[in-house]
């Protein structure tokens, strides 16, 4: 190629000037490179004349953008005179009258016969195009369904106006939450919020019709919830603020799933009463099916009704708090007044707030709060399937390229009879896009079904899930997906297509050898490197997912949950004061242990893993109180005998409790490990007392220690947490819970004697609803669905890549043995074993592999370093995992060359000699 | 539905016009000043729009080949004394064409001005 510089250049800033001007076209560049840098020379000789040093540096700032703006489009104006070169060329070989007709509709006949052209080829060759068209599917379809998942949770603004002005209100621990006086001190003093809103959470017993007693779940909202979401009611409307006042009339607001269960979706269910724990209550609004805040869980809204002037303490935090900041105020200088008012209350308050730990504001915005914590996941998710697409892209590139080596001869004789080689790459290109949108099609398609799987098996703890969906953004998305995918899979081939010289082809006998051919195959091994790098990138972030889930679930829970059925029951409150519902559990759990099958029975109020805890305050081994901020925390449970032995804790030290345990005995209590360790450090809490924070509570002993549980799941250190027995919690747990879980261990089967127990709990109280029947194996799988979800979409797309790797190795060996045929036939005419003839090219996938590794392997130290929030109890570099990778990545690619090699060894080396 | 253009009429003068902004501004330099280079035309086209207007090379150069294309400009062979000159400078002059169509703009610009001021939007110069 003559080079357009014909003199050295003069300085550094003529040198990069002149390699930048590679970014033009060669026919532009040979033009006017010359006269360009001749330009440059004097605009930076008279820059020179203002200072020699900085002057010269501030024209690069308007040479480059000149750059940015001319030198693409200087690449299609040079595609554009090619063409019009071309059409001069084909008219002038027309006749006049036939060119006249034509001359305008030449663009679009030219791109109809390519298109034909390119149909003709997808048909003529079914396998060819259907493996192309196979591996495209898979490749925009997995991506355009993770995207659309991506879309609908992080991408689509939320359901509520202007939701850039919400956030959430928490506390940093130990507070948590927010108390209710603290909720009314941000309520009147806060500036920056134009409305705030306080939700609790609670459940109540939904009777009435002919209906089945149902266990509900309720927030419990202040006064402007709804305004500062913003989103209209279905039916009816909003509380009105007289209606969070206490003493109001009781009015409740239905989800749209709870309207549709049990009304039937009728809207003359306003104004009437719908009964609730035993009252009845008003129905005034019903929301719309998107609105799910603050759970999709909820069942319906109530208000708060907080009573401003008698606040129930300040370190009772249990209020979730959202607002609306007022326009123009930002996120930090939020937090900045909302922590100055903190500070207040540490000085006023130094009974309630920990010493030397002042209350901070954790806030979140509205988006982060709600789907913060899947991103790390879908951003991981869209990498790999991302990852997947590319190679399947390479995949498609390499076929192309083989079939374009096959095709050399015809397109030699296009060009010899007139094709410019831009003619011939757009060809190519357009056959490449022609498989690209049939490939995208049919990968909506995919993913359109795709979505709907992945929807329906993805565990309800994934935020917005419902508004995930292919929409026109996720179409448009896979339109420009499929066009870039065949640009990117179609370049190469297009730019390879084209025959530098046709007369040299031509000459060609066919058979491996020329420039050209060499070229290509090198291109091709590049290729197959490239996608084992990825496919090594997408294993090891597959690979450490694995693990972490391994490292997850092998964390000791505490307890046995396999072979345990539990429910939660929920006595009408009113009916059973006192320890009346103790009574009547005692009844059920004696029915139940009669049930065959069943081992043993008990009652917990809140089922570990799922339930959760709050911890209250407390004074051991009878100190007098010195302040709340002062005092120990804990966890309390009310259980009754048998528990411990049915969930399979163990018992570490003392007893555990018996019926004997009951309301007028001694009060007792256990702890757990952790508890006696920080509470009673160094030695054994038996005997110590423990009382809550509580005037008329009584003092409880310790009478036995119990392995600490995971109460919050398998990441979650447990808490310090106590015991007391069910029948004393009246007095020594603040109450007698009237919703108890049962935990029910069986011989066989958990869920085979549901109905036996649902028999038993109708005949006992007809009233109590059953709710969240479950097996604690269930139970524990729930706590790290999300988890598990995306480790198995995650490993999905690496087998995926793996295969596509595997595929792709063994296109290039397999080809390459076609081409080698006489080459090989010599060999083994000359005596080589067949046995070196196949470590020969078995050997070449190997080394492809090994490259394609050790640069994979570089990627994936970058890659899983930043997805290091996901992984636990494995590093970015685990020798571990990056040691299976190799070994999955070397298995397939021996096996991907051994299939090819083997068909080499058989070759019939006269018949190959001859063929030739 | 207009005609298509007859070879006569893409071969007229007006049939250009309205020309780009900028390819009048370089055609109309290189007809007053004859042939230049690049750097040159830039420097006139600065010089007249009072700086407002600074080519870059690029720009510069797409240009002159559009404009190369439509046969409005041509490069020339003849150069200035060889002292002066590089052998790497590319000049350019008007074709026969360009002329037409740089008068034939710049009748229509007239035209335009006239309008305008007989609407009263532009006081009318007097004739130099």
């Amino acid at each position: 190629m003559t080079e357009f510089v014909r003199t050295k250049p003069r300085g550094m800033h003529e040198r990069v000037y002149r390699a930048l001007l590679r970014l033009y076209p060669s026919d532009f560049r040979q033009e006017f490179g010359d006269a360009m840098t001749e330009f440059f020379h004097d605009r930076l000789t008279r820059a020179r004349a203002a200072h020699p040093i900085v002057a010269p540096l501030l024209l690069w700032p308007h040479v480059l953008l000149d750059f940015a703006r001319n030198a693409l489009p200087a690449r299609f104006d040079s595609l554009f005179r090619a063409v019009r070169r071309l059409r001069k060329k084909v008219a002038a070989a027309r006749t006049p009258t036939i060119r006249d007709s034509r001359r305008k509709d030449w663009m679009l006949t030219t791109v109809l016969q390519d298109m034909r052209y390119a149909a003709r080829g997808l048909t003529s060759k079914p396998a060819f195009s259907a493996i192309v068209l196979a591996t495209l599917t898979l490749g925009i379809g997995a991506t355009v369904a993770i995207f659309s998942v991506v879309n609908g949770i992080l991408l689509r603004p939320l359901p509520y106006s202007e939701p850039r002005r919400l956030m959430l209100i928490e506390h940093m621990d130990p507070y948590g939450t927010v108390s209710e006086p603290e909720f009314a001190d941000y309520r009147s003093q806060a500036r920056s919020l134009e409305k705030i809103a306080a939700i609790a959470y609670s459940s109540a017993n939904l009777t009435g019709g002919d209906e089945e007693p149902e266990r509900v779940r309720a927030a419990r909202v202040s006064d402007g919830f709804f305004q500062i979401l913003g989103v209209p009611t279905q039916v009816g409307r909003y509380f009105t603020t007289d209606e969070d006042k206490p003493g109001a009339a009781t009015v409740i607001i239905l989800s749209y799933g709870l309207w549709q269960r049990r009304y039937a979706a009728d809207s003359s269910i306003i104004g009437k009463d719908v009964v609730i724990n035993g009252t009845p209550r008003t129905v005034v609004g019903v929301m719309p099916s998107r609105f799910d805040y603050p759970s999709s869980s909820i069942d319906m809204w109530v208000p708060l009704r907080l009573n401003y002037d008698s606040l129930w303490t300040r370190n009772n935090h249990y209020l979730t708090v959202i607002a609306r900041r007022a326009p123009n105020v930002t996120f930090a200088s939020s937090i900045a007044e909302l922590n100055a008012i903190g500070r207040n209350w540490t000085r006023e308050y130094p009974d309630t707030y920990f010493p030397g730990k002042p209350l901070q504001v954790k806030a979140a915005e509205f988006e982060d709060a709600l789907v913060g914590k899947s991103k790390p996941y879908l951003f991981a998710l869209l990498g790999a399937v991302a990852f997947v697409l590319l190679i399947a892209c390479v995949n498609v590139a390499n076929l192309l390229l083989a079939r374009g080596e096959g095709r050399r001869k015809e397109l030699a004789v296009r060009t010899a009879l007139g094709a410019s080689r831009v003619r011939i790459a757009r060809q190519v290109l357009t056959e490449s896009a022609l498989y690209a949108l049939v490939g995208g099609t049919l990968g909506v398609l995919l993913a359109w079904q795709g979505v709907r799987f992945l929807v329906a098996m993805a565990p309800s703890t994934i935020p917005r899930l419902a508004d995930v969906s292919v929409d026109l953004p996720v179409l448009l998305f896979s339109l420009v997906l499929s066009l870039g995918t065949g640009f990117l899979f179609g370049l190469v081939p297009a730019l390879k297509a084209a025959p530098d010289s046709s007369s040299e082809t031509l000459k060609e006998s066919g058979k491996a050898g020329g420039q050209q051919g060499r070229g290509i195959t090198r291109l091709r091994r590049v290729l197959v490197v490239a996608e084992i790098a990825l496919a090594t990138i997408t294993l090891s972030a597959a690979g450490l997912m694995l693990r972490s889930f391994a490292n997850v679930q092998s964390v000791d829970l505490g307890f046995r949950p396999e072979n345990i059925l539990t429910m939660r029951v929920s006595l009408p409150a009113r009916q059973y004061p006192g320890d009346r519902a103790v009574q009547l559990y005692q009844s059920v759990l004696d029915r139940v242990r009669g049930i065959a099958g069943v081992r043993s029975a008990a009652t917990v109020g809140e089922l570990p893993v799922r339930d959760g805890w709050s911890s209250w305050s407390i004074l051991i081994d009878g100190a007098p109180m010195a302040s709340v901020a002062a005092s120990p925390a804990a966890m309390p449970m009310q259980v009754s005998p048998g528990f411990f032995e049915t969930m399979g804790i163990q018992l570490a030290r003392g007893r555990v409790f018996t019926d004997a345990d009951r309301n007028g005995a001694p009060n007792v209590v256990i702890v757990n490990e952790t508890m006696e360790k920080k509470l009673w450090p160094g030695k054994s809490a038996i005997g110590g007392t423990v009382k809550m924070l509580n005037p008329t509570s009584p003092w409880a002993t310790v009478v036995g220690v119990v392995k600490d549980v995971r109460e919050g799941g398998f990441l979650v250190e447990p808490p310090p947490a106590m015991y007391f027995p069910h029948a004393q919690s009246g007095l020594s747990a603040y109450y007698w819970p009237t919703d108890m879980n049962l935990v029910i261990r069986t011989q066989g089967d958990p869920l085979s004697i549901v109905s036996a127990v649902r028999r038993i709990i109708r005949e006992l109280e007809p009233a109590a609803p059953l709710a969240r029947i479950q097996t604690m194996d269930d139970v524990v799988a729930a706590s790290v669905s999300s988890r598990l979800f995306s480790t198995q979409l995650l490993a999905g797309f690496a087998v995926l890549a793996l295969l596509l790797a595997g595929i792709g190795i063994y296109g290039v060996i397999s080809y390459g043995v076609t081409q080698r045929r006489f080459e090989i036939g010599l060999r083994i005419a000359l005596g080589a074993q067949r046995g070196g003839v196949l470590r020969l090219i078995v050997g070449e996938g190997v080394r492809l592999a090994a490259v394609g590794l050790a640069i994979g392997i570089a990627g994936a130290f970058a890659v899983t370093r930043s997805m290091r929030a996901l992984f636990v109890g494995v590093g970015s570099g685990d020798p571990r995992t990056l040691l299976a990778v190799i070994v999955a990545i070397g298995i397939v690619a021996m096996l991907a060359s051994w299939l090819p090699a083997r068909r080499a060894t058989v070759v019939d080396p006269i018949g190959a000699m001859r063929a030739e | 539905m207009p005609a298509s253009p007859t070879r006569a009429d893409r071969d007229a003068p007006e049939s250009r016009t309205p020309l780009r902004s900028i390819d009048f501004l370089i055609l109309l330099m290189l007809a007053r000043s004859g042939d230049r280079h690049g750097y040159g035309i830039m420097q006139d086209v600065a010089e007249h729009t009072s700086g407002s207007i600074e080519l870059e090379a690029g720009s510069l150069y797409r240009t002159i080949r559009r404009l190369q294309d439509d046969r409005l400009l041509e490069e020339s062979n003849r150069r200035p004394a060889a002292d002066a000159d590089d052998e790497r400078r590319r000049y350019y002059r008007l074709t026969p064409f360009g002329k037409r169509v740089v008068a034939a703009e710049a009748a229509r610009l007239r035209r335009l001005v006239r309008i305008a001021e007989s609407a009263r939007i532009l006081a009318p110069e007097p004739a130099r």
